[in-house]
């Protein structure tokens, strides 16, 4: 497989699942794994955990299979690949703002907006199921939410802390 | 855009650029990214409504791109045109390919080795606490007993519950806002 079908490969089907990491896996070992043979189904499933430890886009572990396939410019180009669709908000974010001061427009918004956080909360929900379990994930999450919403501490102060007395409580029990 | 160009600009490239990097380091994926903005750009900065947020992030869930990677090119355009988008784009990828890379490259070191059950207890509740601190201030204007609320309500139900597609949920909102919002509060400012 050259470098340049690789990134094609990654381009469509980043664009294919809007951009969703974990909806790749089974394109990508498809294609990859079973079909091309380029990539051990470890090496996947690696890319894939380093995702899961990363701060950031969940899609950025396309990186990982780049330079497992390619080295460093094969990491680049996939992140490339992945970033360019982004341009596509532009034109519909131009037709939004020519559009705005439109009634139509600026009810079709309003209900926009306020589906948009039912959605932000449905993802909250998904991601909450996940990561909620033993009682430790419990004191962490509550220990974080007191200390910034209600303490108004820093977040990211807030974050460290919470996480060090995860670690600690993990440690001793 | 003539809506943006009067609007006058305060935040700098270097302010954009660490914005977008502290957005690229949180944990929790496109939600833990969606938090940082919230809290940057609608608390911090001031320079962009609440409303106009919920808005470009529902365009960015309908458009085929990573939403995050959408956002980055929306609020980088907004804020500081073309370069705005290169600044912000690189600036949130960085912190997570250059982990990647790395964490690759020591494949055979590390294969065995496994954090995620530290991460579990640690950072990963404690960033799903951010996020819904984020999600609840954004959430602001919806938590009171009105069509909107229902509306929000049934979008999280058609997600959550029935699996159906966000980008469908978005625009059927868009349509029953055109329906339901019809006194003065739906009027775009």
């Amino acid at each position: 497989m050259s470098l340049l079908s690789f990134i094609l490969l990654i381009f469509t089907f980043n664009l294919l699942t809007f951009g969703n990491g974990p909806a790749m896996i089974p394109m990508l070992q498809a294609d990859l794994v079973d079909h091309a043979q380029v990539l051990s189904i470890e090496q996947l499933l690696y890319a894939f955990a380093i995702a899961r430890v990363t701060p950031g886009q969940a899609n950025v572990y396309v990186a990982s299979i780049g330079y497992f396939l390619f080295g460093l410019s094969g990491a680049f180009l996939a992140t490339l690949a992945i970033q360019l669709p982004g341009y596509i908000m532009l034109p519909f974010m131009r037709t939004y703002e020519r559009m705005r001061s439109n009634a139509w427009v600026g009810r079709f918004t309003r209900g926009l907006t306020v589906a948009s956080v039912g959605l932000i909360f449905a993802a909250t929900f998904s991601i909450g199921i996940k990561t909620l379990g033993e009682p430790v994930t419990w004191i962490v999450f509550i220990v974080t939410l007191l200390t910034i919403v209600l303490l108004k501490w820093n977040q990211m102060l807030g974050l460290l802390l919470a996480s060090l007395l995860g670690i600690l409580l993990k440690l001793l029990l | 855009m003539p809506q943006t160009a009067s609007r006058p600009m305060k935040v700098s490239y270097q302010d954009l650029f660490w914005i977008f990097f502290k957005a690229g380091m949180a944990f929790g994926g496109g939600l833990g990214i969606l938090a940082v903005l919230e809290e940057e750009l609608v608390t911090r900065f001031k320079v962009v409504s609440r409303e106009d947020f919920l808005t470009y992030y529902g365009i960015s869930r309908i458009v085929p791109s990573g939403s995050m990677t959408a956002l980055a090119v929306a609020f980088g355009y907004r804020l500081g045109g073309f370069w705005g988008t290169i600044i912000a784009l690189t600036a949130m990828v960085v912190p997570a390919f250059a982990i990647t890379v790395l964490l690759t490259m020591f494949y055979q070191v590390l294969k065995n080795t496994n954090l995620l059950p530290w991460l579990e207890v640690s950072v990963l509740p404690a960033a799903l606490a951010l996020i819904l601190a984020a999600a609840i201030k954004l959430g602001k204007d919806v938590f009171r007993p009105s069509a909107g609320f229902l509306l929000a309500a049934g979008a999280f139900a058609a997600v959550s519950f029935f699996k159906w597609n966000p980008a469908l949920v978005l625009l059927a909102g868009g349509l029953l806002g055109i329906i339901l919002f019809r006194s003065s509060q739906g009027e775009a400012k």
